[in-house]
Protein backbone atom coordinates (compact mmCIF):
# COMPACT_ATOMS: atom_id res chain seq x y z
CA UNK A 1 0.00 0.00 0.00
CA UNK A 2 2.87 2.43 0.44
CA UNK A 3 3.94 1.65 -2.97
CA UNK A 4 0.41 3.43 -4.05
CA UNK A 5 2.05 7.16 -2.88
CA UNK A 6 4.61 6.43 -5.58
CA UNK A 7 2.92 5.10 -8.19
CA UNK A 8 0.43 7.63 -8.23
CA UNK A 9 2.78 10.59 -9.27
CA UNK A 10 2.84 10.97 -12.74
CA UNK A 11 5.56 9.67 -14.77
CA UNK A 12 6.61 7.29 -12.11
CA UNK A 13 7.32 4.13 -13.78
CA UNK A 14 7.15 1.32 -10.88
CA UNK A 15 8.12 1.19 -7.58
CA UNK A 16 9.18 -1.44 -4.95
CA UNK A 17 10.55 -3.07 -1.77
CA UNK A 18 13.67 -5.54 -2.00
CA UNK A 19 15.63 -7.55 0.73
CA UNK A 20 19.15 -7.12 0.72
CA UNK A 21 19.92 -10.18 -1.06
CA UNK A 22 18.00 -8.79 -4.31
CA UNK A 23 14.38 -10.51 -3.53
CA UNK A 24 11.14 -8.66 -4.30
CA UNK A 25 9.09 -7.71 -1.08
CA UNK A 26 6.62 -6.09 -2.36
CA UNK A 27 6.76 -4.03 -5.72
CA UNK A 28 4.24 -2.17 -8.09
CA UNK A 29 5.40 -1.54 -11.92
CA UNK A 30 3.85 -0.72 -15.56
CA UNK A 31 4.18 -3.01 -18.07
CA UNK A 32 7.37 -4.11 -19.86
CA UNK A 33 9.23 -3.37 -16.83
CA UNK A 34 10.76 -6.33 -14.77
CA UNK A 35 10.44 -6.02 -10.69
CA UNK A 36 13.03 -8.70 -9.97
CA UNK A 37 15.25 -7.53 -12.47
CA UNK A 38 15.46 -3.95 -10.52
CA UNK A 39 15.28 -5.23 -7.23
CA UNK A 40 18.06 -7.31 -8.22
CA UNK A 41 20.17 -4.47 -9.29
CA UNK A 42 19.03 -2.15 -6.45
CA UNK A 43 20.25 -4.65 -4.34
CA UNK A 44 23.53 -5.03 -6.17
CA UNK A 45 24.43 -0.97 -5.86
CA UNK A 46 23.30 -0.81 -2.10
CA UNK A 47 25.89 -3.63 -1.41
CA UNK A 48 28.58 -2.11 -3.53
CA UNK A 49 27.73 1.67 -2.31
CA UNK A 50 27.82 0.32 1.48
CA UNK A 51 30.73 -1.64 1.22
CA UNK A 52 32.85 1.43 -0.88
CA UNK A 53 31.83 4.57 1.34
CA UNK A 54 31.17 2.68 4.52
CA UNK A 55 27.37 4.29 5.03
CA UNK A 56 24.83 2.87 7.27
CA UNK A 57 21.94 3.89 5.38
CA UNK A 58 22.59 4.24 1.04
CA UNK A 59 20.56 6.50 -0.25
CA UNK A 60 21.51 6.93 -4.02
CA UNK A 61 20.11 8.68 -7.03
CA UNK A 62 20.58 7.70 -10.70
CA UNK A 63 20.26 9.39 -13.52
CA UNK A 64 21.09 7.03 -16.69
CA UNK A 65 20.09 7.89 -20.70
CA UNK A 66 16.81 7.00 -20.23
CA UNK A 67 15.67 6.78 -16.63
CA UNK A 68 16.39 8.06 -13.50
CA UNK A 69 16.57 5.65 -10.44
CA UNK A 70 16.21 6.13 -6.61
CA UNK A 71 17.27 3.61 -4.30
CA UNK A 72 17.28 3.79 -0.53
CA UNK A 73 17.86 1.64 2.38
CA UNK A 74 15.40 1.41 5.18
CA UNK A 75 14.67 -0.75 8.35
CA UNK A 76 11.93 -2.28 5.84
CA UNK A 77 14.39 -3.14 3.18
CA UNK A 78 15.59 -1.75 0.23
CA UNK A 79 13.33 0.81 -1.80
CA UNK A 80 13.34 1.24 -5.30
CA UNK A 81 11.66 3.76 -7.74
CA UNK A 82 12.00 3.94 -11.39
CA UNK A 83 10.64 6.86 -13.08
CA UNK A 84 10.81 8.86 -16.13
CA UNK A 85 13.61 11.65 -16.71
CA UNK A 86 10.77 14.33 -16.98
CA UNK A 87 9.15 13.15 -13.71
CA UNK A 88 9.20 15.62 -10.78
CA UNK A 89 12.44 14.22 -8.72
CA UNK A 90 12.10 16.31 -6.34
CA UNK A 91 8.03 15.23 -5.56
CA UNK A 92 9.50 11.67 -5.73
CA UNK A 93 12.09 12.30 -3.33
CA UNK A 94 9.48 14.00 -0.95
CA UNK A 95 7.09 11.13 -1.01
CA UNK A 96 9.91 8.48 -0.32
CA UNK A 97 11.09 10.22 2.82
CA UNK A 98 7.23 10.54 3.81
CA UNK A 99 6.99 6.49 3.31
CA UNK A 100 10.22 5.13 4.84
CA UNK B 1 18.88 31.41 -8.73
CA UNK B 2 20.33 34.31 -11.33
CA UNK B 3 19.08 36.86 -8.45
CA UNK B 4 20.87 34.89 -6.25
CA UNK B 5 24.42 35.43 -7.94
CA UNK B 6 23.55 38.85 -9.27
CA UNK B 7 23.29 39.95 -5.02
CA UNK B 8 27.68 38.90 -4.92
CA UNK B 9 28.16 41.15 -8.85
CA UNK B 10 31.53 41.91 -7.35
CA UNK B 11 32.54 38.29 -7.30
CA UNK B 12 34.41 36.66 -9.98
CA UNK B 13 30.71 34.75 -10.35
CA UNK B 14 29.86 37.10 -12.33
CA UNK B 15 31.24 35.57 -15.29
CA UNK B 16 29.21 32.22 -14.63
CA UNK B 17 25.89 33.56 -14.60
CA UNK B 18 26.82 35.28 -17.82
CA UNK B 19 27.76 32.11 -18.93
CA UNK B 20 24.24 30.77 -17.80
CA UNK B 21 22.64 33.66 -19.83
CA UNK B 22 24.74 33.49 -22.55
CA UNK B 23 24.19 29.32 -22.81
CA UNK B 24 20.55 30.43 -22.73
CA UNK B 25 20.20 32.69 -25.57
CA UNK B 26 20.12 35.98 -23.45
CA UNK B 27 23.15 37.55 -25.08
CA UNK B 28 22.74 41.15 -23.88
CA UNK B 29 21.86 40.38 -20.49
CA UNK B 30 24.90 38.58 -20.27
CA UNK B 31 26.88 41.44 -22.12
CA UNK B 32 25.35 43.71 -19.60
CA UNK B 33 26.60 41.66 -16.83
CA UNK B 34 30.16 41.08 -17.83
CA UNK B 35 30.53 44.67 -18.75
CA UNK B 36 29.61 45.38 -15.25
CA UNK B 37 32.16 42.59 -13.54
CA UNK B 38 34.82 43.41 -15.70
CA UNK B 39 34.57 47.37 -14.87
CA UNK B 40 35.23 45.97 -11.17
CA UNK B 41 37.28 43.29 -12.07
CA UNK B 42 39.20 44.41 -15.26
CA UNK B 43 42.12 41.81 -14.70
CA UNK B 44 39.57 38.72 -15.26
CA UNK B 45 40.70 37.22 -18.56
CA UNK B 46 37.37 34.34 -18.33
CA UNK B 47 35.11 37.17 -18.08
CA UNK B 48 36.80 38.94 -21.46
CA UNK B 49 36.67 35.81 -23.03
CA UNK B 50 33.18 34.72 -22.52
CA UNK B 51 32.32 38.83 -23.32
CA UNK B 52 34.05 38.18 -26.96
CA UNK B 53 31.98 35.28 -27.04
CA UNK B 54 28.58 36.97 -26.54
CA UNK B 55 29.42 39.66 -29.18
CA UNK B 56 30.61 36.80 -31.68
CA UNK B 57 27.13 35.75 -30.62
CA UNK B 58 25.61 38.72 -31.15
CA UNK B 59 27.58 39.25 -34.79
CA UNK B 60 29.22 42.18 -33.69
CA UNK B 61 32.83 40.37 -34.59
CA UNK B 62 34.79 43.55 -34.04
CA UNK B 63 34.16 44.51 -30.30
CA UNK B 64 34.51 40.90 -29.69
CA UNK B 65 37.88 40.55 -31.71
CA UNK B 66 38.76 43.69 -29.33
CA UNK B 67 38.02 41.43 -26.76
CA UNK B 68 39.39 38.81 -27.33
CA UNK B 69 42.76 40.31 -28.00
CA UNK B 70 42.77 42.04 -24.67
CA UNK B 71 42.44 38.74 -23.31
CA UNK B 72 44.79 36.83 -25.64
CA UNK B 73 47.44 39.06 -24.02
CA UNK B 74 47.52 37.78 -20.64
CA UNK B 75 46.44 34.72 -22.04
CA UNK B 76 47.83 33.10 -24.55
CA UNK B 77 47.86 29.80 -23.70
CA UNK B 78 44.20 29.59 -22.88
CA UNK B 79 42.72 27.24 -25.72
CA UNK B 80 39.35 29.40 -25.79
CA UNK B 81 40.79 32.07 -26.66
CA UNK B 82 42.77 30.78 -29.04
CA UNK B 83 39.96 29.30 -31.27
CA UNK B 84 37.69 32.16 -30.44
CA UNK B 85 39.81 34.18 -32.18
CA UNK B 86 39.91 32.12 -34.81
CA UNK B 87 36.36 31.93 -35.13
CA UNK B 88 36.24 35.63 -34.97
CA UNK B 89 38.64 36.19 -38.09
CA UNK B 90 37.43 33.52 -40.34
CA UNK B 91 34.10 35.37 -39.77
CA UNK B 92 35.66 38.14 -40.97
CA UNK B 93 37.39 36.56 -43.71
CA UNK B 94 41.05 36.56 -42.50
CA UNK B 95 41.48 32.70 -42.68
CA UNK B 96 45.17 33.07 -42.46
CA UNK B 97 44.76 34.40 -39.03
CA UNK B 98 42.17 31.95 -38.30
CA UNK B 99 43.84 29.09 -39.32
CA UNK B 100 47.02 30.26 -37.11
CA UNK B 101 44.67 30.90 -34.10
CA UNK B 102 43.00 27.39 -34.63
CA UNK B 103 46.53 25.83 -35.02
CA UNK B 104 47.79 27.14 -31.79
CA UNK B 105 44.40 25.78 -29.96
CA UNK B 106 45.23 22.22 -31.44
CA UNK B 107 48.74 22.69 -30.02
CA UNK B 108 47.31 23.42 -26.80
CA UNK B 109 44.67 20.55 -27.02
CA UNK B 110 45.11 18.22 -30.08
CA UNK B 111 42.17 16.55 -29.22
CA UNK B 112 39.79 20.10 -30.11
CA UNK B 113 37.01 18.97 -32.62
CA UNK B 114 35.86 22.54 -33.67
CA UNK B 115 39.75 24.13 -33.77
CA UNK B 116 40.37 20.50 -36.74
CA UNK B 117 36.93 21.02 -38.27
CA UNK B 118 38.21 24.42 -38.60
CA UNK B 119 41.32 23.44 -40.42
CA UNK B 120 39.51 21.50 -42.48
CA UNK B 121 37.25 23.77 -44.25
CA UNK B 122 39.70 26.36 -44.13
CA UNK B 123 42.57 24.32 -45.64
CA UNK B 124 41.98 22.99 -49.19
CA UNK B 125 42.86 19.63 -49.21
CA UNK B 126 46.32 18.86 -51.39
CA UNK B 127 44.28 16.96 -54.16
CA UNK B 128 42.00 20.19 -54.49
CA UNK B 129 45.42 22.26 -55.06
CA UNK B 130 46.68 20.24 -56.98
CA UNK B 131 43.85 19.90 -59.50
CA UNK B 132 43.03 24.14 -59.12
CA UNK B 133 46.97 24.57 -59.39
CA UNK B 134 48.92 22.64 -61.50
CA UNK B 135 49.00 22.54 -64.78
CA UNK B 136 50.37 19.39 -67.20
CA UNK B 137 53.99 20.79 -68.45
CA UNK B 138 54.69 23.22 -65.74
CA UNK B 139 58.92 23.15 -65.26
CA UNK B 140 60.14 24.68 -62.32
CA UNK B 141 63.75 25.47 -62.56
CA UNK B 142 65.78 24.94 -59.52
CA UNK B 143 69.43 26.72 -59.88
CA UNK B 144 71.70 24.39 -57.37
CA UNK B 145 71.51 21.02 -57.86
CA UNK B 146 73.48 20.12 -54.99
CA UNK B 147 70.67 21.31 -52.71
CA UNK B 148 68.29 18.39 -54.72
CA UNK B 149 71.44 15.23 -54.75
CA UNK B 150 70.83 14.04 -51.09
CA UNK B 151 67.05 13.30 -51.61
CA UNK B 152 65.71 9.76 -51.41
CA UNK B 153 64.20 7.49 -54.10
CA UNK B 154 61.53 8.69 -54.41
CA UNK B 155 62.06 12.00 -54.83
CA UNK B 156 64.77 10.94 -58.34
CA UNK B 157 62.22 10.94 -61.04
CA UNK B 158 61.38 14.27 -60.35
CA UNK B 159 64.92 15.56 -60.03
CA UNK B 160 66.37 15.70 -63.94
CA UNK B 161 69.66 17.44 -64.84
CA UNK B 162 69.71 20.21 -62.26
CA UNK B 163 65.46 20.59 -62.82
CA UNK B 164 62.73 19.89 -60.91
CA UNK B 165 60.17 19.26 -63.26
CA UNK B 166 56.24 19.29 -61.59
CA UNK B 167 54.23 17.27 -63.48
CA UNK B 168 50.35 16.87 -62.92
CA UNK B 169 49.74 13.47 -63.84
CA UNK B 170 52.17 11.03 -62.28
CA UNK B 171 52.23 12.79 -58.50
CA UNK B 172 52.46 10.44 -55.95
CA UNK B 173 50.69 10.17 -52.45
CA UNK B 174 53.65 11.02 -50.52
CA UNK B 175 55.04 13.98 -52.93
CA UNK B 176 51.09 15.64 -52.49
CA UNK B 177 52.63 18.23 -50.05
CA UNK B 178 55.95 19.04 -52.18
CA UNK B 179 53.91 19.55 -54.75
CA UNK B 180 51.50 22.20 -53.65
CA UNK B 181 54.84 23.81 -52.53
CA UNK B 182 56.14 24.41 -55.69
CA UNK B 183 52.76 24.61 -57.91
CA UNK B 184 51.55 27.77 -56.04
CA UNK B 185 54.08 30.38 -57.57
CA UNK B 186 52.86 29.58 -61.33
CA UNK B 187 53.58 33.14 -63.06
CA UNK B 188 56.86 34.64 -62.00
CA UNK B 189 58.68 31.17 -61.86
CA UNK B 190 62.33 31.39 -61.41
CA UNK B 191 62.32 34.55 -58.60
CA UNK B 192 59.91 32.62 -56.51
CA UNK B 193 61.80 29.24 -57.02
CA UNK B 194 64.68 30.41 -55.41
CA UNK B 195 62.79 31.69 -52.37
CA UNK B 196 61.25 28.25 -51.84
CA UNK B 197 64.30 26.50 -53.17
CA UNK B 198 65.03 25.27 -49.50
CA UNK B 199 62.08 24.24 -48.11
CA UNK B 200 61.78 22.23 -51.37
CA UNK B 201 65.49 20.49 -50.09
CA UNK B 202 63.76 20.24 -47.28
CA UNK B 203 60.70 18.44 -47.87
CA UNK B 204 62.57 16.09 -50.58
CA UNK B 205 64.59 14.80 -47.74
CA UNK B 206 61.83 13.62 -45.83
CA UNK B 207 61.62 9.78 -45.09
CA UNK B 208 59.96 8.58 -48.08
CA UNK B 209 57.64 5.10 -46.15
CA UNK B 210 54.86 6.69 -45.15
CA UNK B 211 54.28 4.16 -42.10
CA UNK B 212 57.56 6.16 -40.49
CA UNK B 213 56.23 9.61 -40.69
CA UNK B 214 53.58 9.31 -38.40
CA UNK B 215 55.26 7.79 -35.63
CA UNK B 216 58.21 9.81 -35.19
CA UNK B 217 56.26 12.87 -33.99
CA UNK B 218 53.65 10.65 -31.58
CA UNK B 219 56.75 9.69 -29.73
CA UNK B 220 58.91 13.03 -29.94
CA UNK B 221 55.65 15.33 -28.81
CA UNK B 222 53.21 14.05 -26.20
CA UNK B 223 49.54 14.64 -26.01
CA UNK B 224 49.59 17.93 -23.96
CA UNK B 225 46.95 18.03 -21.57
CA UNK B 226 46.83 21.59 -19.69
CA UNK B 227 45.86 20.63 -16.39
CA UNK B 228 46.06 24.22 -15.45
CA UNK B 229 43.41 25.18 -17.32
CA UNK B 230 40.82 22.81 -15.62
CA UNK B 231 41.68 25.59 -12.73
CA UNK B 232 39.35 28.31 -13.83
CA UNK B 233 36.30 26.34 -14.32
CA UNK B 234 36.43 24.24 -11.21
CA UNK B 235 37.18 27.15 -9.10
CA UNK B 236 34.26 28.79 -10.32
CA UNK B 237 32.15 25.25 -9.01
CA UNK B 238 34.06 26.22 -5.82
CA UNK B 239 33.00 29.51 -5.01
CA UNK B 240 30.15 28.06 -4.36
CA UNK B 241 30.05 27.81 -0.18
CA UNK B 242 28.11 24.78 -0.31
CA UNK B 243 30.76 22.92 -1.89
CA UNK B 244 33.09 21.41 0.13
CA UNK B 245 35.27 19.90 -2.46
CA UNK B 246 35.92 18.01 -5.96
CA UNK B 247 37.58 16.08 -8.12
CA UNK B 248 38.06 14.58 -11.34
CA UNK B 249 38.98 11.14 -11.83
CA UNK B 250 39.53 8.58 -14.79
CA UNK B 251 36.57 6.00 -14.98
CA UNK B 252 39.10 3.40 -13.66
CA UNK B 253 39.00 4.73 -10.49
CA UNK B 254 42.62 7.05 -10.85
CA UNK B 255 42.79 10.95 -9.97
CA UNK B 256 43.26 12.91 -12.37
CA UNK B 257 43.22 16.56 -10.92
CA UNK B 258 41.76 17.34 -7.49
CA UNK B 259 40.34 20.51 -5.41
CA UNK B 260 39.63 19.48 -1.89
CA UNK B 261 39.81 21.13 0.60
CA UNK B 262 39.65 18.91 3.48
CA UNK B 263 42.42 16.02 3.86
CA UNK B 264 41.06 13.38 2.47
CA UNK B 265 42.80 10.40 1.02
CA UNK B 266 41.47 11.11 -2.68
CA UNK B 267 42.63 7.96 -4.01
CA UNK B 268 40.89 5.48 -2.22
CA UNK B 269 37.86 7.87 -3.08
CA UNK B 270 38.77 7.98 -7.06
CA UNK B 271 38.30 4.25 -6.39
CA UNK B 272 35.52 3.89 -4.56
CA UNK B 273 33.12 6.29 -6.58
CA UNK B 274 34.66 4.60 -9.94
CA UNK B 275 33.59 1.41 -8.30
CA UNK B 276 29.92 2.24 -7.62
CA UNK B 277 29.66 3.95 -11.15
CA UNK B 278 31.63 0.79 -13.09
CA UNK B 279 29.01 -1.45 -10.74
CA UNK B 280 25.76 0.80 -11.43
CA UNK B 281 26.78 0.88 -15.61
CA UNK B 282 27.03 -2.48 -15.53
CA UNK B 283 23.54 -3.02 -13.94
CA UNK B 284 21.54 -0.44 -15.99
CA UNK B 285 22.82 -1.70 -19.20
CA UNK B 286 21.68 -5.26 -18.26
CA UNK B 287 18.15 -3.07 -17.36
CA UNK B 288 18.48 -1.54 -20.83
CA UNK B 289 18.29 2.09 -20.01
CA UNK B 290 21.68 3.35 -21.01
CA UNK B 291 24.58 4.32 -19.37
CA UNK B 292 24.70 6.50 -16.04
CA UNK B 293 24.90 10.35 -16.88
CA UNK B 294 25.64 11.23 -12.82
CA UNK B 295 24.26 9.74 -9.25
CA UNK B 296 23.82 11.43 -6.25
CA UNK B 297 24.77 9.71 -3.21
CA UNK B 298 23.30 11.26 0.30
CA UNK B 299 25.43 10.41 3.43
CA UNK B 300 24.65 11.71 6.52
CA UNK B 301 27.57 14.60 6.77
CA UNK B 302 27.93 15.27 2.88
CA UNK B 303 26.12 14.71 -0.50
CA UNK B 304 28.74 13.26 -3.53
CA UNK B 305 27.21 14.08 -6.67
CA UNK B 306 29.29 12.10 -9.47
CA UNK B 307 28.82 13.70 -13.15
CA UNK B 308 29.90 11.20 -16.38
CA UNK B 309 32.49 13.78 -18.23
CA UNK B 310 33.41 11.77 -21.05
CA UNK B 311 35.67 9.17 -20.07
CA UNK B 312 36.23 10.87 -16.45
CA UNK B 313 34.04 11.13 -13.42
CA UNK B 314 33.83 14.48 -11.90
CA UNK B 315 33.08 14.24 -8.10
CA UNK B 316 31.73 17.60 -6.44
CA UNK B 317 31.17 16.63 -2.49
CA UNK B 318 28.88 19.00 -0.76
CA UNK B 319 27.87 20.06 2.24
CA UNK B 320 24.41 18.12 3.68
CA UNK B 321 22.27 21.14 3.29
CA UNK B 322 23.54 21.89 -0.51
CA UNK B 323 20.58 22.25 -3.16
CA UNK B 324 21.65 19.29 -5.32
CA UNK B 325 19.46 21.68 -8.50
CA UNK B 326 21.81 24.37 -7.62
CA UNK B 327 25.35 22.02 -7.79
CA UNK B 328 23.80 20.29 -11.08
CA UNK B 329 23.29 23.50 -12.71
CA UNK B 330 26.94 24.70 -12.00
CA UNK B 331 28.25 21.28 -12.95
CA UNK B 332 26.64 21.58 -16.32
CA UNK B 333 28.17 24.69 -16.95
CA UNK B 334 31.64 23.63 -16.64
CA UNK B 335 31.40 19.83 -18.08
CA UNK B 336 31.95 20.89 -21.57
CA UNK B 337 34.92 22.82 -21.00
CA UNK B 338 36.56 20.43 -18.96
CA UNK B 339 35.73 17.80 -21.60
CA UNK B 340 37.56 19.71 -23.92
CA UNK B 341 40.07 19.81 -21.93
CA UNK B 342 40.17 16.07 -21.73
CA UNK B 343 39.00 15.37 -24.97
Amino acid sequence: MKLDALTKIPKVLGAGIATADGFVIESQFTVGYNAEKSAAMAAKVVNTTKQSLNIKKVSVIFYTQNSVFFIRETEAGIFFVICQKDANIGLVKIKINKIT
Amino acid sequence: MPDELAIDSGALIFATLADVYLSSGMIDEAISILKDGLSRNPQYTLAKVILGRAYYAKGEIEEAIEVLEDAYKTAKDSESTNFYLGQCYEKLGEHDKAIEFYEATLKLNPNNEGAKKELETLRPTPTQVEQEEVEPGLEVTVPEEEEIEPAPEPATPIVEEGNIEVQAEPVKEGEEERVEAIALPAEPMEEKVEEISEPVAAEVKRPPEPEEVPEQPAVAEMPFVPLESLSPPMNRLLDLDAIKGAFISSKDGLLIQSYYKDEVDLEEMCAMIAAIHNEAEQSFKFLKEGDVEKFLIEKENETICVMAVGESLLTIVTKPEAKPGLIFVYARNIIDEIKEILG
